[in-house]
């Protein structure tokens, strides 16, 4: 059997609930991981991510549902006898250890012999480029070798499935999105199936096979990031994922929304009741454009705010009786535009998804 | 539109008035606790006619009454010491893993009352309780057993230990609980998740972090139960011959030199048995922090 | 996991059952003790009132409340000014000083009693109040850590910096807002003293001084019930004051270290 097939396996949760008294921390959650795959779970504390992670880790019980491994049941396997490497947030290596030795537990608590073991340990030391760290402490490193510690020790057990608990949000920002990128490259050499819990939507759209949006202890959305990104399938994944504004407009009856000066036709999957008639559109900045033209379509306003963003600018602009808007263009075509200047722009999207008020 | 600031010079300047606000401090302590103990150091090298000798430090090596209380000090210490270790280090670990909120609050503030109680009422709260008349040797008797059966007495050196350990037991809980509490529970799941079992994870991880706080708290125990006084001299009036209360004897009432140069002498014996666990807690000290993350 | 239920609820019950016998038996066995009439039979509240009624009791607890007061302003006085200076500018001393205020909980009191009476000068010896000094030295580990721990928590150096680029002096600043920020430090420190110089018995006892505890001691030789009593009524009034504080207090349970 070769290293890649012990490494690719299948992760399905069928119906996965976790109840505490009246609380529903997950609610039938359905999941299924190909094998190699990333997915990540994504969605704001208390959404059911973490939960789901541990569930998978044995951590915590499922109080419904199933856990399957290859189409094995794994309910009932004790925590410590699932083969699954898992990384956490912060401070898991054992601080009385050297890094050679926190590789090593798993290992050594596996019997294996010592030759074999050492030669591992530097085989996962290489992985993440730390050899000369070996004989150093956990307290000597920063938080960016640490992590990459915490996922060698993961690893070096060959584990059929890697979960990853929130592992870059205690890092800094220059930080993260390098030890974000070495997590898929080496999860990509090595084919091996695994789930990525974040808050961080960037991150988790940044590598992912697939992200799964939850909220409330329900999966939302599941799909390629860029579908997520361009059709959010409920008001929620819409407004967490990626940016977007939130403008009051009206439903009319030829189900059209009313929002600044234009009529645009309402996106199927929106989720108001028939009689609603105010409502909130969500559009992306992306999707609203300056315009010379005055015609009655387009809305005017002030310039109130320019943020620079590097090959992007965003505008926020004021304007009667809304909130500030914000438009998004090329920092190219920014560059004549000056805080203050009265500005006119439209929206250009096929559908606008709407919530209630 | 800028905030003018003001120059507050809070670096410190390297020169050696930066000493001079302390100085209180210094004098203070420099008079009244390091004057006093090299006072005591000086005398114990002083002869009746004031002149230098080791004489004073002869009854004491060479056996007899003195070095007896030297060994029964150290065992008192070292016995309470032990046993409010273990069954503080056991209550801290309850506390920590299952109590929360305003109920751990109540009982860190009680604790608090009972690691620092000691003296006169204590001793009067046990003779009360486990006195041959007392109400808990009643009570203990009404379910069938005898405490006063054998040779036991609150009066003896077992009844002083049992009095010992009903303040070094709470002070252990207040002092080995951060030790406790640093331990984090992403260790223990990180363990789990290797494959390793409970008992792997208490040998290779848990125990190794927490030996040197343990260790340290230990000793911290070690020198209450050696230096305390006024407890066992409440309880037993002289019976139970330590070395705090051989020096009060010596020292009490109407004394000769050379009595209150033999009193120095136990007292300076005393302080080298303190530096020595001083110095061992210091280690422990060093040792328990030496992995913590900053 | 059910196994983890049993095994938690099994541990808990053990503790308390321990903890029963170890340390509320005592005080429960001591209390009901108390109220015995002298003599056998019946329980009554006179040996409560007895003590109140022996010759010195006022003046003795008189005697060491004044003490004790002088010993808690005096030790503000020092170690306020001493510690806040510590922890703004006097980083280097700080491992000297920690050290020096551990002393008192190593070295033994009873030295500290010898090298007093043969160390202080005879007009400070003949004089009751040559205890507050010591009383305050005994504290001294306990004040460190109130506030020294207080101090940590507070942002000193931001504070003192926000304070001085807004114009106000040393004085008021000390005054103003670094004393407000520190108050439970203070007052820490200060109930500390205060309880630890009324109950002091070591040094009062070997330096030939009266004080309510040593006075206590020598009265309660003719009635041990009245001493009881006392003792009863100091340990449970203090449990019961700061149950009641620890109850209503809302800050979270901070750890109480007695050293570090």
């Amino acid at each position: 059997m070769s290293k890649k097939d012990r490494i690719s396996s299948t992760l399905e949760l069928r119906g996965v609930s976790r109840h505490f008294g009246q609380v529903k921390a997950l609610d039938g959650l359905d999941l299924l991981l190909e094998p190699g795959e990333l997915v990540a779970l994504l969605g704001p504390s208390g959404c059911g991510k973490t939960t789901a992670l541990r569930i998978v880790a044995g951590l915590e019980v499922a109080t419904a549902g199933e856990l399957l491994v290859n189409g094995d049941r794994y309910n009932e396997t004790p925590a410590n006898a699932r083969d699954m490497g898992m990384v956490f947030q912060s401070y898991s290596l054992f601080p009385n250890l050297t890094v050679s030795e926190n590789i090593d537990y798993g290992l050594r608590a596996r019997k294996i012999d010592s030759a074999k073991r050492s030669k591992r340990v530097t085989k996962m030391l290489e992985l993440v480029a730390l050899e000369s760290k070996a004989k150093s402490y956990p307290h000597q490193l920063s938080g960016g070798q640490q992590q990459r510690v915490a996922l060698a020790r993961a690893l070096a057990i060959e584990p059929r499935v890697l979960l990853l608990d929130e592992p870059l949000s205690a890092l800094d920002a220059q930080v993260r999105s390098q030890i974000r990128e070495e997590i898929r490259r080496i999860q990509l050499e090595l084919g091996i199936t695994t789930l990525f819990v974040t808050h961080d939507q960037e991150e988790a759209m940044a590598i992912a096979d697939r992200v799964g949006v939850m909220n409330q202890g329900k999966l939302e959305q599941i799909d390629k990031p860029t579908t997520l990104y361009n059709n959010p399938a409920t008001p929620f994944v819409a407004s967490f994922v990626g940016q977007a504004n939130r403008i009051p407009a009206e439903v009319s009856g030829a189900g059209n929304v009313k929002v600044l000066a234009q009529k645009i036709p309402l996106s199927p999957l929106s989720t108001v009741s028939e009689k609603t008639k105010s409502v909130i559109a969500l559009v992306r900045p992306e999707a609203i454009h300056l315009t010379d033209s005055n015609d009655s379509e387009s809305w005017r306003g002030l310039v109130a705010v320019k943020s620079f963003l590097g090959p992007m600018t965003t505008l926020g602009v004021a304007s009667e009786e809304m909130p500030l808007i914000h438009i998004n263009l090329s920092s190219k075509d920014a560059r004549k535009i000056e805080i203050g200047d009265v500005v006119a722009f439209k929206i250009s999207a096929d559908e606008i998804m709407v919530e209630s008020a | 539109m800028g905030v003018v600031r003001a120059h507050t010079r809070v670096r410190s300047s390297g020169r050696g008035t930066d000493v001079l606000p302390l100085l209180p401090f210094f004098i203070f302590t420099g008079y009244f606790l390091l004057w006093p103990v090299i006072a005591v150091t000086l005398q114990s090298f002083k002869g009746n006619k004031n002149e230098w000798t080791l004489d004073n430090f002869r009854p004491i090596v060479h056996g007899g009454p003195y070095l007896h209380s030297f060994i029964v000090s150290i065992k008192l210490a070292l016995i309470t010491a032990s046993i409010g270790a273990v069954v503080g280090a056991f209550f801290a670990f309850i506390i920590v893993t299952y109590v929360r909120g305003r109920l751990k609050n109540v009982i860190d503030s009680i604790s608090a009352v009972f690691a620092n109680s000691g003296g006169v009422p204590l001793a009067f709260m046990f003779i009360a309780a486990f006195g041959s008349n007392g109400l808990a040797t009643k009570f203990i008797r009404a379910l069938g057993f005898d405490i006063y059966a054998g040779h036991f007495t609150i009066f003896s050196f077992t009844g002083v230990v049992a009095v010992y350990t009903f303040f070094q037991a709470p002070l252990m809980i207040l002092v080995f609980q951060p030790a406790i509490s640093g331990m984090r529970k992403e260790w223990r799941e990180a363990s789990t998740n290797l494959g390793a079992s409970a008992l792997t994870y208490w040998r290779r991880v848990g125990i190794p972090v927490l030996l040197p706080p343990f260790i340290g708290a230990f000793f911290l125990l070690f020198a209450g139960g050696f230096s305390a006084y006024a407890t066992t001299r409440a309880l037993t009036s002289g019976t139970v011959s330590i070395v705090p209360i051989v020096i009060g004897a010596l020292v009490d009432g109407n004394t000769q030199a050379s009595q209150a140069n033999l009193g120095a002498a136990l007292a300076v014996g005393m302080i080298l048995v303190a530096i020595v666990v001083m110095s061992g807690y210091v280690w422990a000290q060093k040792r328990a922090t030496q992995w913590r993350q900053s | 996991m059910s196994q983890t239920f049993l095994r938690k609820w099994a541990l808990i019950t053990f503790a308390s059952l321990l903890g029963f016998t170890l340390f509320v038996l005592p005080v429960i066995a001591s209390s009901i003790y108390s109220f015995q009439k002298p003599g056998g039979k019946g329980y009554t509240f006179v040996s409560y009132t007895w003590l109140v009624h022996q010759d010195g009791f006022f003046q003795s607890l008189g005697t060491s409340l004044e003490l004790a007061i002088l010993a808690g302003i005096l030790n503000i006085v020092l170690m306020v000014p001493t510690m806040v200076y510590l922890n703004l500018k006097g980083h280097r001393f700080k491992s000297v000083v920690d050290f020096i205020c551990i002393l008192p909980l190593v070295i033994p009191v009873v030295c500290l009693a010898l090298g007093a009476q043969k160390a202080m000068p005879s007009f400070l010896q003949n004089t009751q109040y040559e205890l507050v000094f010591f009383f305050v030295i005994i504290g001294l580990p306990f004040t460190y850590r109130a506030l020294d721990t207080s101090l940590q928590t507070v942002a000193l150096k931001t504070l003192v910096e926000a304070s001085r680029s807004l114009g106000a002096s040393w004085i008021r600043t000390i005054i103003r807002v670094i004393v407000p920020a520190i108050r439970s430090g203070i007052t820490g420190a200060l109930f500390l003293t205060f309880a630890l110089s009324i109950g002091e018995y070591t040094i009062t006892s070997l330096l030939h001084w009266e004080t309510f505890p040593t006075w206590t001691v020598v009265a309660s030789q003719q009635n041990i019930l009245g001493a009881i009593a006392l003792s009863v009524f100091s340990f449970v009034g203090a449990i019961a004051l700061l149950s009641t504080i620890a109850l209503f207090s809302k800050r979270s349970a901070q750890h109480v270290e007695v050293n570090e």
